[in-house]
């Protein structure tokens, strides 16, 4: 089973980024601003990263052709390699990948042959992007596929087309990496979701949180606005983004908490249309309950920090 | 060895186009007159004066210069071939195929360069001719390989490759001399070939190999500072 890690990463808008990615379906959702491209670019192997780490099974694509050649990637801007139409273009980058087939069968799979003969140059931004697609998703085993906004090439690659073959290869046991910049596409590639703030990473709102915290489901119409403020506030020990326009914010004092997101929402000027605190998980109870006796006890026997059992109690 | 063809490939791709075969007549006919300028005003040295000033000394390293940045798509040498290092070829053997390619084409046109000048600084029908273009069109070949893989090699410093625009100011200027600063450049040795001034008292069959040695050096620097 694959596994992409991002360790320590800093690179141009990406600030300290620690994530893994298993097998299956992700999006991360984010602008180029945000560097959802550079995050992907820097996951296909396209570029080194400043600091920090990115490996693909233990392995740096940016210096190991091998692993490179496992990856398929579609960037944010796309230009083919040079020659003089499609088909050839398409024929040279099939060649470096070491697949014998032909340009032309990859386009007709997209339903895209019409661009075989065009030259390259006389094609337009999202064309090439789509053809770059058409070559990304013909790739026959990948371990990884870092796409950039897949679905804004919809009227050229049909989206049904798309979306099939990304879950095929999600299925087989490869790694969907998918940046989108609109929810409404996020929500149509599925899978995790996880997001990018002005280079800080927002994990999945399925992680859990550290025992003894305490959970507070924010509601408001822009959770990426308020999740990058709450970040940097000292009384947030994390935040997490569903996906949706619920954050999860945790902190170890529940009404300071409160205070904080409000303090902060209200600063930004973010809407807050509910707020409302999560149960603790029972992991955080027993540990709260074992935290009570183990003061109790240690009170008892007269060698424990008294005030830290009754602050504690 | 895959790598390797795809870097020839896509350099060739590069290249592809009227440009560069029009540059190259443009240059041909530049010296083929100058050639026979000098005819004109001293018969006698006419060959020696062409291939020295205007080909080897002026028409071959801007050609080689701009030869590279083309290759190169005005990018560093190494990330030249990161357009076909993201399907999995190894960037070295890319690099080599495209290292290759640029010393080939550039070794034709030095050679085509040569001849034209030649043809320019000879009279018609002078006896001469054949043994000049035996004895030239060899040092044109391996000058213009070496002029295209020093400034591949100069491709890998700056941060789109500017480091060939210094390559091409640091030979004009310390190549053009014979002391010990114009050992590393290959306008010094071209000359001691072509019978001018020697760097640091060299022999001719030094020279060859002093133009080799550099080749070879700059080939090696280009891989070794680029990622697998």
């Amino acid at each position: 089973m694959s596994e992409l890690r991002f360790e320590a990463l800093n690179h141009v808008e990406l600030a300290n980024v620690n994530a893994s990615f298993g097998a299956g379906t992700h999006v991360v959702v984010g602008s180029e601003r945000d560097g959802s491209g550079t995050l992907l670019a820097l996951a296909a192997g396209l570029l080194p990263p400043a600091a920090g780490r990115v490996l693909l099974d233990g392995v740096a694509p940016w210096s190991h052709a091998r692993t490179r050649g496992r990856i398929a990637s579609l960037c944010a801007t796309e230009s083919l390699l040079p020659a003089r139409d499609v088909a050839r273009s398409l024929g040279l980058a099939l060649r470096a990948r070491g697949d014998a087939r032909s340009a032309l069968s990859v386009l007709d799979r997209a339903g895209i042959a019409h661009f075989a003969a065009q030259r390259v140059s006389a094609l337009a931004p999202r064309e090439a992007r789509a053809i770059a697609l058409s070559l990304a998703l013909s790739h026959p085993q990948p371990a990884l596929l870092a796409l950039h906004e897949p679905l804004s090439t919809a009227g050229i690659l049909e989206q049904d087309f798309v979306l099939k073959t990304l879950s095929e290869r999600s299925a087989a046991g490869a790694i969907v990496l998918c940046t989108a910049n609109r929810l409404e596409d996020a929500a149509r590639l599925g899978g995790n979701a996880s997001a990018l703030e002005r280079g800080l990473w927002l994990g999945s709102g399925q992680a859990r949180p550290p025992l003894g915290t305490f959970t507070l489901r924010v509601h408001t119409p822009e959770p990426r606005r308020l999740a990058a403020r709450l970040s940097e506030a000292p009384d947030v020990s994390g935040v997490e983004w569903t996906g949706t326009r619920e954050l999860l914010v945790h902190g170890s004092e529940l009404e300071h908490l409160a205070r904080s997101v409000v303090a902060n929402a209200r600063a930004e000027a973010i809407r807050i249309t509910a707020l409302k605190p999560d149960a603790p998980a029972l992991e955080a109870l027993a540990a709260a309950r074992a935290g009570l006796a183990q003061a109790y006890y240690e009170r008892a026997r007269g060698d424990g920090p008294r005030d830290d059992a009754r602050s504690r109690s | 060895m895959n790598g390797v063809r795809i870097g020839w490939a896509l350099a060739r791709e590069r290249l592809r186009g009227a440009s560069a075969p029009l540059v190259l007549f443009l240059s041909c006919a530049a010296v083929f007159a100058i050639g026979a300028l000098e005819r004109q005003s001293d018969a006698q040295s006419a060959p020696d004066d062409a291939l020295s000033g205007a080909v080897f000394g002026l028409a071959l390293p801007l050609l080689a210069y701009l030869l590279s940045e083309r290759v190169c798509e005005g990018q560093r040498l190494e990330r030249s071939v990161d357009a076909i290092a993201r399907y999995g070829t190894d960037r070295r053997a890319a690099l080599l195929g495209v290292l290759l390619a640029s010393a080939v084409c550039t070794a034709f046109a030095s050679a085509l360069l040569t001849i034209a000048a030649l043809l320019g600084a000879h009279a018609p029908h002078s006896a001469s001719l054949l043994g000049d273009l035996r004895a030239s069109v060899g040092i044109a070949l391996i000058a213009g390989a070496v002029y295209a893989l020093y400034f591949g090699a100069a491709s890998l410093l700056g941060k789109r490759g500017g480091g060939r625009k210094w390559a091409l100011i640091i030979d004009f200027v310390l190549g053009a001399g014979g002391s010990a600063l114009a050992v590393p450049w290959p306008r010094g040795h071209v000359r001691n070939l072509l019978g001018g001034v020697p760097v640091v008292d060299l022999s001719q069959s030094s020279a060859w190999l002093a133009l080799l040695a550099i080749g070879i050096a700059c080939v090696a620097l280009s891989v070794l500072r680029t990622a697998k």
